[in-house]
């Protein structure tokens, strides 16, 4: 207080403390170019995380990750039903986790970012702080959804597919489905100029990669094709190949049956002779088999498509993020 | 495949649209808009969107329009497949509600400044053939002004005249040197000026007041002076023309915007760090860096407050960070849009002062404030923009505060944006006289 008294008094009128015109000098030396503007945004980015509550969406994420896990986790990796849900389920949290991450991250302070890219940021500096702050919560939450599953008594395979361990697997696509939806709501927020508008789009994000994950409905024709293009489709079908889905046992037509025994006095005997001659399990397999579905198959070519269209997905975003984000400066006053 | 399926409701819509649209080219030369932009889709809702002075508006229709057309071709004359009529239908609805609402905004609107009744509008909406007819043939209907056209030529100052300008500027100043021809900005389908004819010549140690009412063009007169949005000008700051060294000399201008925008959830003193990292050169010494961020947060009271978030400051603390942040590259021309908004008197003053000891270092400082009567001893010269009969910025005075008030023939400041505002802004409406005075004072005196 004492120092603002102090110069605001000091402070004269031009009359009294003029001095004589300086002359024009360029500033000398070269600036911060896009490389080393990285560090200065990425601050900005872990300050936010700890004084804008941005650290809100670590704990969030393991609450959703500890429903889901008590829910549907118990028949995950037992049956072909309970591994679809959980599956499903689990694409579904890194899908909303994603979007919730950075869905205003941009748009937020978008007169802001107009200010700076006048005074010399470079945008590809801001969005690849961004990237590498964005990852930093996936790569969180990705652990913490493992971490909470392993915690509510989900019983993971120990061996791996294509690590050594099987919860490596699983984290990797859970990263990089979580990072995929995160950058994609990234680009949204760098395309939308309120956090009105970017709160609006994203439920209809959030229901076109549900709709559109080729799990959740049977869907056909041009449909099928939309399909193609989601982030829920390849984060599910990862899962469930590593899940090894195809070899699982399904439940869907034994409790079919189970259900018309009451009907029927031949159906009730005859599931009463598959128990007592041990024949349920084998018929579960049987009717796993008939369930199969070619695109879960578990083998390392799949796993790797899928894997590749997440990071493709993230790198479009990314791309095109910086592009859109350029043209800042048109913003309307 | 694809067959034609024209039926006789399109044949009537053809023939509606055919009526509406000669009435309606009778109603748009009422506006000196040429009539056959009637005919176009599109571009005739846009046009009547600048008959009711809401072009934004009449963008966006245009827009939804240009969409519109082909889903509704397409769907209503080719014979497709139901899956893909059901797609065609849902976009074109889409798109069709959205158009609607433009329209009736635009056209409830119209209603408003011709004081009819607002049921017009909808008329507009679902039948405009009617209001169509009946506007183009009723003198009720007759607009106040006619709808601006810019086609380049000046009303207000002869070729001679604005030569007799452009030969009589210094050219050996060594602070701001201002040569602003034009400044246009193409819309859909017009061009517009924005600013015309301001030359000036601002020494280093001056402290300038830049005065106008609203939409005289102060901020788009900053941007150009600033090289943050070109103009068709010369802008040399110590001789160095700012357009073709923009990259090089930008951190030589500091621009305040009239909004504080920083981020409120970082501290004060790493808000001033990262503006220092951004604005000065790479290889500043750590220690000199840390030096400066010091000398800045003394120099506008905010040592006390640096480890405080932002957003806990007070509104004349925020001001001053949002200062101090283009302060540390210590630019040699400073811009502020309005620093002074929403600050008590005692606190602008202050605020003020400071801006005068920076201006004493040598420095151009250019000031925006809509208070200035409050502040006005504190500067050297003042630049009075205003907007003229056609709407475009224009210079209407520079020179020294005491001479602008004879100019003007007030006591006062906020007396010369009186005499220079339209009279529906409250004014005197005497832009185009003031603007023409000044600028054969400009050929004579200089």
């Amino acid at each position: 207080m004492s120092t603002e008294n102090k110069t605001a008094a000091e402070v004269n009128t031009n009359e009294q403390n003029k001095k004589p015109a300086k002359s024009f000098s360029l500033m000398q030396g070269r600036h911060r170019g896009r490389l080393a503007q990285i560090p200065i945004y990425l601050g900005k980015d872990f300050r936010m995380f700890i004084y804008q509550n941005d650290w809100k969406v670590l704990p969030m994420a393991a609450l959703i990750a500890g429903m889901i896990g008590f829910v549907v986790g118990e028949n995950m990796f037992v049956t072909m039903e309970g591994t679809f849900q959980c599956s499903l389920a689990l694409t579904c949290i890194c899908i909303w986790n994603g979007f919730f991450n950075s869905i205003q991250s941009v748009c937020r302070e978008r007169p802001i970012i107009k200010r700076e890219h006048r005074s010399g940021m470079h945008i590809s500096s801001y969005i690849t702080a961004h990237l590498i702050y964005q990852m930093f919560l996936c790569v969180m939450q990705a652990v913490l959804t493992v971490g909470v599953f392993k915690m509510v008594g989900l019983k993971f395979p120990e061996k791996g597919f294509i690590t050594s361990w099987f919860l490596l697997d699983i984290w990797i696509t859970l990263f990089l489905t979580t990072y995929a939806a995160d950058i994609t709501s990234l680009f949204i927020s760098c395309i939308v100029h309120t956090t009105t508008t970017a709160m609006t789009v994203m439920p209809f994000m959030l229901i076109f990669q549900l709709v559109f994950s080729g799990g959740a409905f049977t869907l056909s024709g041009p449909a099928a094709v939309l399909t193609n293009v989601t982030i829920s489709k390849y984060g599910l079908v990862a899962l469930c190949a590593q899940s090894n889905y195809n070899s699982l046992k399904s439940v869907t037509l034994w409790n079919t049956i189970f259900k018309l025994r009451e009907r029927s006095e031949e159906i009730k005997e005859a599931l009463y002779l598959i128990e007592k001659e041990g024949q349920l399990e084998n018929i579960l397999a049987e009717s796993g088999k008939s369930m199969q579905v070619a695109a879960y198959e578990m083998t390392k070519t799949n796993i790797y498509s899928c894997w590749g269209h997440l990071l493709f997905f993230t790198v479009l975003f990314a791309v095109l993020s910086i592009i859109v984000l350029e043209f800042i400066d048109n913003d309307h006053r | 495949m694809f067959g034609l399926a024209i039926n006789w409701v399109d044949i009537l819509t053809l023939v509606l649209y055919a009526a509406s649209s000669f009435w309606l080219s009778k109603y748009f030369e009422k506006y000196k808009i040429e009539g056959w932009w009637a005919w176009i889709p599109g571009a005739r809702t846009y046009w009547l969107a600048r008959c009711a002075d809401r072009e934004s508006d009449g963008k966006a229709a245009l827009v939804l329009d240009i969409l519109y057309a082909p889903f509704y071709l397409f769907g209503s004359t080719f014979n497709v497949s139901e899956d893909v009529k059901a797609v065609i239908a849902l976009i074109a609805l889409f798109l069709g509600i959205g158009r609607m609402i433009y329209k009736a905004r635009i056209t409830i609107d119209l209603c408003g400044d011709l004081k009819v009744n607002k049921a017009w509008g909808w008329l507009w909406v679902f039948a405009e053939v009617i209001p169509c007819y009946v506007w183009s043939h009723n003198e009720k209907y007759w607009p106040k002004t006619a709808v601006q056209r810019y086609n380049g030529d000046d009303p207000l100052l002869s070729k001679e005249v604005k030569q007799g300008i452009a030969d009589n500027m210094d050219d050996t100043n060594q602070g701001l040197s201002v040569r602003i021809e034009d400044r246009t900005v193409r819309n859909f389908l017009d061009k517009r000026y924005l600013l015309r004819e301001i030359f000036m010549n601002i020494e280093p140690g001056h402290m300038v007041l830049l005065l106008g009412g609203s939409g005289a063009g102060k901020t788009t007169f900053i941007n150009a002076v600033t090289g943050y949005e070109k103009a068709n000008a010369q802008i040399l700051l110590g001789g160095m023309n700012v357009y073709d060294e923009y990259d090089k000399m930008k951190y030589s201008i500091g621009f305040v915007p009239q909004l504080d925008l920083i981020r409120s959830n970082d501290t004060v003193y790493r808000t001033l760090m990262d503006a220092a990292l951004l604005r000065l050169p790479a290889d500043t010494r750590i220690s000199e860096l840390l030096s400066r961020v010091e000398s800045v947060l003394e120099q506008f009271g905010l040592a006390s407050v640096k480890s405080s978030l932002v957003e806990k400051l007070s509104g004349g603390q925020r001001k001053r960070l949002s200062i101090a942040m283009e302060y540390i590259s210590d630019p040699f021309l400073f811009v502020l849009d309005e620093p002074d908004s929403g600050l008590d008197g005692v606190i602008a003053r202050d605020l003020m002062r400071r801006l005068r000891s920076i201006t004493d270092q040598g420095k151009i400082v250019i000031v925006i404030t809509h208070t200035p009567d409050r502040v006005a001893d504190l500067f050297d010269d003042v630049i009075v923009l205003t907007k003229d009969s056609r709407r475009t910025g224009r210079l209407a005075y520079y020179g020294s505060i005491d001479e602008a008030k004879e100019f003007f023939g007030t006591d006062t400041m906020e007396g010369i944006l009186r005499k220079i505002n339209q009279k529906d802004e409250g004014g005197e409406g005497l832009s185009d006289e003031f603007v023409k005075k000044y600028a054969e004072r400009q050929v004579v005196s200089e």
